[in-house]
């Protein structure tokens, strides 16, 4: 931990001196961990999610190496698009972990704040907004954002285009599923085709396209399919995996890297050891640098996280032949869209599919849709039997303490779990 | 029949008048969030709370909510849930006004009709609907404008209180101008509504819009004078603008913060009192008074002491006193200033004017007027060294700094938010945790050895930080120097938004503290211009003031 520490110092003065050194040397870092995950991959976990550790390396170097072949995204940002113009998802959230993971998110978030931005808005945010002010992270070639889910896209992207002084396009996304919405969406989408070819002057094959879509369709379900086989099964695990699946499954859709990734997955659960430990459903992202969490859920075998609802957005059906509605109706019947009850329920869904103990709501500072219906997800997950933890903290900013609490708090609710299954 | 609450500019207000609703805004603060926080989180923005509140309170029973934000997302699912209402109806307004947005709002429109008309048996009037249209006008004249995030009522009321010109909300549903309009004549139902769909899109965009270039001309009225930029806790759109404007607005802004309920005020009422003197500087130069013995008084009542300042006619400092304030703002004052006519050998009737200044300072009855330490802080820097340009004044109960001009006049001030963190109490905390005094503190942290770094900001965390690293065995001075690293941060973070310049003048207790100084001294890579009577400094800024309240006489 220590050099990780001080590579963040060094990172940060460098970045006082010159942002392109201070770049070099992140690209550097994460290169050499890359490598690492290549030669010496953790071997606690199962091939494929080593293999998805090198997968999440590689897509965040391809923006360092190539910031004009990239575009930034959200999260939830459909990037079949994309992809399809030779573009790299540089995704915000992403960064701000990776950032965060590199010990460097500090002097970034430091600088959000000086410049007057709240000290209440998302770390992710907060940090990729200071890392991009102070030259760390490199201009793309345009952004592409939704409101969905998160309604700080539509501040945060914006000042990030004004930063970049790059084009930017917007997807708005209604909160109703319906299917006047769904064309709504569509309609966007295939203007935001005509901007991507635009911006690169590649153009998009209507009949590639339909096969990433069915490509996408493929991936989904194959997850949908291994969280369901998990239920039976023991799958080590530390805390990063199932945000690198929520990441992948949303920006990497599309990819063949990615249904490979869960072909691989569907293999490795029919070769998993059986069920042992008690087993969380984690709703929200997860604080991938708290040793509280790691202290209680990182590879063990009494407890464990087996899934996490980033990575289970959509259960509906897409109609690869029609490409544009099939992106547009996963946006609006997103499980994140709409009132939250529709998330509470996916959550439910899954945590049951998944076999799940416990759930933890996980109420990262500053995301208001998911502190705003954290009481209500206590109320009606218990109803359907599965006991909630509300954890407050923090997913990126590693300054936000508390770490004593968060021991006891997920402490208790295992013991807690562990009583209600003896 | 009981009104139906609204919150939003977008809502379409005239069309539920139409259906015969009888429509008013809601925006009150409440005293606390007691009952919010029993059903949401309370990291929720304060607005949100304000609205669960007043439902839970029973007030209100229809309420029609746009969706502006996730906060208020989550407010409607959870009032849902509580079935407290009688009419509960979130509009899903989209985020821009093109072409596609408009027909989208139109069925919205429609499915509104639909909803309220099957809760009240009624249908739309066209005729009511026209009525509904009232033009306004507003006369150019000389005013301030409250911008950002909406303002609860009762904020407004004091800012308006506080402020020398009028002053007009033009944040969020204060700027409504959907139903200024006359109604186009000769229009079928669906055309009506397409109409009046632009006419609801079309307003001065809010921050939730995608395209909300049109609020540049929010600070380009050539009548405007001021602005008070309005933040909510934990609502963050409009921290965005507010960090654009500070440094394009062409007229004097204040930022402040409120979370929404009627506790703070004092604070805010400290910085809209000094904005108001910082606009109304010219008026300063009225005489009140004519000289007689030829001395004058400033008495600041912070929250850790009281200090006094006696100056005589020549402008030399006579006394000088600092004393703990104790239980009372007023009590102390008193024994504050009898010390000092004692070291002075004066009596109270020498001394000619008294201005008082500090938190307690309208608590104090015998003085002749008070200002607020922010520009009696300036003043007094600016009198111990012309060439200081920025103060900086670490107080018990809060931090702040302050630019000033040539003159001694405040350009801009910030102070730091309703929070511990960075002020002289956190330090007074962490003293108490590590068992010493501030002033055994003050001395160890120059010397340190290891760099540790304390991560955490909140002051209760910190706390368990420094816990945490005595039982390590860490040298205290190593722990002390972390400390004073930590309020340096968040010191140069409160530089930075006023775009600090030098010299810089700390000013108050905490300047006597040297590990401190050290510290924040090599964060701004600059040394600090520390003055024997910092510790009196805003005594001495209102000393000189209740100088220039006296007109000479020639004896």
């Amino acid at each position: 931990m220590e050099i990780i520490e001080t590579f963040g110092h060094t990172v940060e003065k460098l970045c006082e001196e010159s942002p392109e050194k201070a770049r070099t040397l992140l690209k550097t870092g994460w290169k050499a961990q890359g490598l690492k995950f290549r030669l010496f991959p953790d071997r606690r976990l199962m091939p494929a999610d080593r293999y998805l550790a090198k997968l999440m390396m590689d897509t965040m170097l391809k923006p360092l190496k190539n910031p004009a072949d990239s575009a930034i995204v959200s999260i939830f940002t459909p990037c079949e698009l994309l992809l399809e113009t030779g573009l790299s998802p540089y995704n915000a959230e992403a960064f701000s972990c990776y950032v965060s993971a590199s010990k460097a998110e500090g002097f970034c978030m430091e600088q959000a704040l000086s410049d007057g931005i709240s000290e209440t808005l998302c770390s992710y945010h907060k940090t990729f907004l200071g890392a991009a002010k102070k030259g760390l992270l490199p201009r793309p070639r345009c952004i592409v954002y939704t409101n969905l889910i998160c309604d700080a896209n539509l501040v945060t992207f914006r000042a990030l285009a004004d930063l970049y002084q790059v084009p930017s396009f917007f997807i708005d996304v209604p909160l109703k599923q319906n299917e006047e919405n769904v064309r709504y969406v569509a309609d966007q989408l295939k203007e935001l085709a005509a901007f991507l070819e635009e911006q690169t002057g590649r153009e998009i094959d209507e009949e590639r396209l339909k096969e990433r879509v069915a490509s996408s369709s493929r991936s989904l379900k194959n997850y949908q399919q291994f969280q369901k086989a998990r239920a039976g099964k023991y799958i080590p695990t530390d805390l990063v995996t199932h945000l690198y699946a929520g990441m992948t499954q949303n920006i990497l859709l599309g990819s063949r890297e990615e249904e490979k990734y869960t072909e691989m997955l569907l293999k490795d659960v029919e070769k998993a050891a059986p069920l042992r430990g008690k087993r969380i459903y984690w709703m929200h992202t997860i604080p991938f640098w708290s040793s509280a969490v790691r202290e209680a859920l990182a590879f063990k075998e009494d407890a464990q996280i087996v899934g996490c609802e980033l990575a289970q957005v959509f259960d509906g059906e897409l109609d690869p032949e029609k490409p544009y509605e099939s992106m547009a109706r996963r946006m609006v019947s997103h499980n994140l869209n709409g009132g939250i009850s529709r998330r509470i329920e996916a959550g439910i869904r899954h945590a049951k599919e998944a076999g799940a103990d416990g759930a933890v709501w996980f109420a990262h500072w500053g995301c208001k849709h998911t502190l705003g219906g954290a009481r209500l997800a206590k109320k009606r997950f218990e109803e359907a039997g599965i006991p909630l933890l509300i954890l407050d903290g923090d997913g990126c900013d590693q300054s936000y303490g508390g770490e004593g609490q968060t021991s006891t708090r997920l402490g208790a609710f295992l013991e807690m779990l562990g009583g209600a299954h003896e | 029949m009981s009104k139906l609450y609204y919150i939003c500019k977008y809502t379409p207000v005239e069309l539920l008048q139409a259906m015969g609703a009888d429509c008013a805004i809601l925006n009150e603060m409440p005293e606390s969030f007691e009952r919010a926080e029993q059903m949401a989180h309370p990291n929720l923005c304060g607005f949100g709370k304000a609205l669960l509140e007043s439902v839970l309170s029973g007030k209100v029973k229809e309420l029609v909510l746009v969706n502006c934000c996730d906060t208020i997302r989550s407010v409607y699912d959870v009032l849902k849930d509580s079935g407290q209402l009688d009419f509960l109806y979130l509009m899903d307004m989209l985020h821009s006004g093109g072409t596609c947005s408009r027909e989208r709002a139109v069925s919205e429109l429609k499915e509104l009709i639909e909803a309220y008309g099957a809760y009240r048996g009624s249908s739309f009037d066209e005729e009511k609907f026209r009525s509904a249209f009232v033009r306004k006008t507003q006369e150019a004249e000389s005013h301030i404008s409250v911008l950002g995030a909406r303002m609860g009522e009762e904020l407004f009321q004091m800012v308006s209180r506080s402020m020398p010109y009028p002053v007009r909300n033009e944040s969020c549903v204060g700027n409504r101008t959907a139903g200024e309009v006359p109604t186009q004549q000769g229009l079928e139902f669906d055309g009506l509504l397409d109409w009046y769909a632009a006419q609801l899109l079309g307003q001065l965009p809010c921050m939730r819009m995608v395209d909300n270039t049109g609020r540049k001309q929010l600070c380009n009225d050539p009548t405007l004078k001021g602005i008070i930029y309005h933040t909510v806790k934990f609502c963050d759109f409009y921290s965005f603008e507010y960090s654009e404007m500070k440094l394009k607005a062409a007229v004097p802004l204040l930022k402040i913060e409120s979370d929404y309920t009627l506790q703070s005020s004092g604070q805010l009422l400290t910085r809209l009192e000094a904005f108001a003197e910082s606009l109304a500087d010219g008026e300063r130069e009225h005489k009140e008074k004519r000289m007689k013995k030829g001395y004058f008084a400033g008495v600041d009542s912070g929250s850790t002491s009281t200090d006094v300042v006696i100056l005589n006619r020549e402008k030399e400092m006579i006394a000088g006193i600092i004393l703990p304030t104790g239980a009372g703002a007023a009590l102390g004052a008193e024994r504050a200033l009898e010390e000092a006519l004692k070291s002075a050998s004066l009596a109270r009737e020498d001394i000619d004017a008294v201005v008082t200044t500090g938190y307690g300072r309208t608590a104090i009855q015998f003085g002749d007027k008070s200002i607020t330490e922010i520009t009696c802080h300036a003043r007094g820097a600016h009198f111990l060294d012309p060439e200081v340009r920025t103060v900086i004044d670490i107080g018990g109960q809060d931090s702040k700094v302050i630019r000033l001009d040539g003159e001694g006049n405040v350009v801009n001030f910030v102070m730091n938010d309703k929070c511990a963190a960075g002020t002289g109490r956190f330090l007074e905390m962490m003293a108490r945790t590590l068992e010493m005094s501030l002033d055994e503190m003050s001395q160890l942290g120059l010397h340190h050895k290891e760099d540790i770094t304390i991560s955490s900001m909140c002051t209760v965390f910190a706390e368990s930080e420094v816990v945490s690293l005595i039982a390590q065995n860490k040298a205290p001075d190593d722990i002390v120097h972390g400390l004073n690293k930590a309020v340096a941060v968040k010191t140069a973070s409160l530089l930075k938004r006023v775009d600090g310049q030098e010299k810089f003048m700390m000013t108050g207790g905490v300047s006597k503290n040297l590990g401190l100084v050290k510290t924040l001294e090599e964060k701004l890579g600059t040394s600090l211009v520390i003055s024997e009577s910092a510790q009196l400094c805003g005594a001495l800024g209102a000393a000189l003031f209740a100088m220039d309240m006296v007109e000479e006489t020639e004896d």
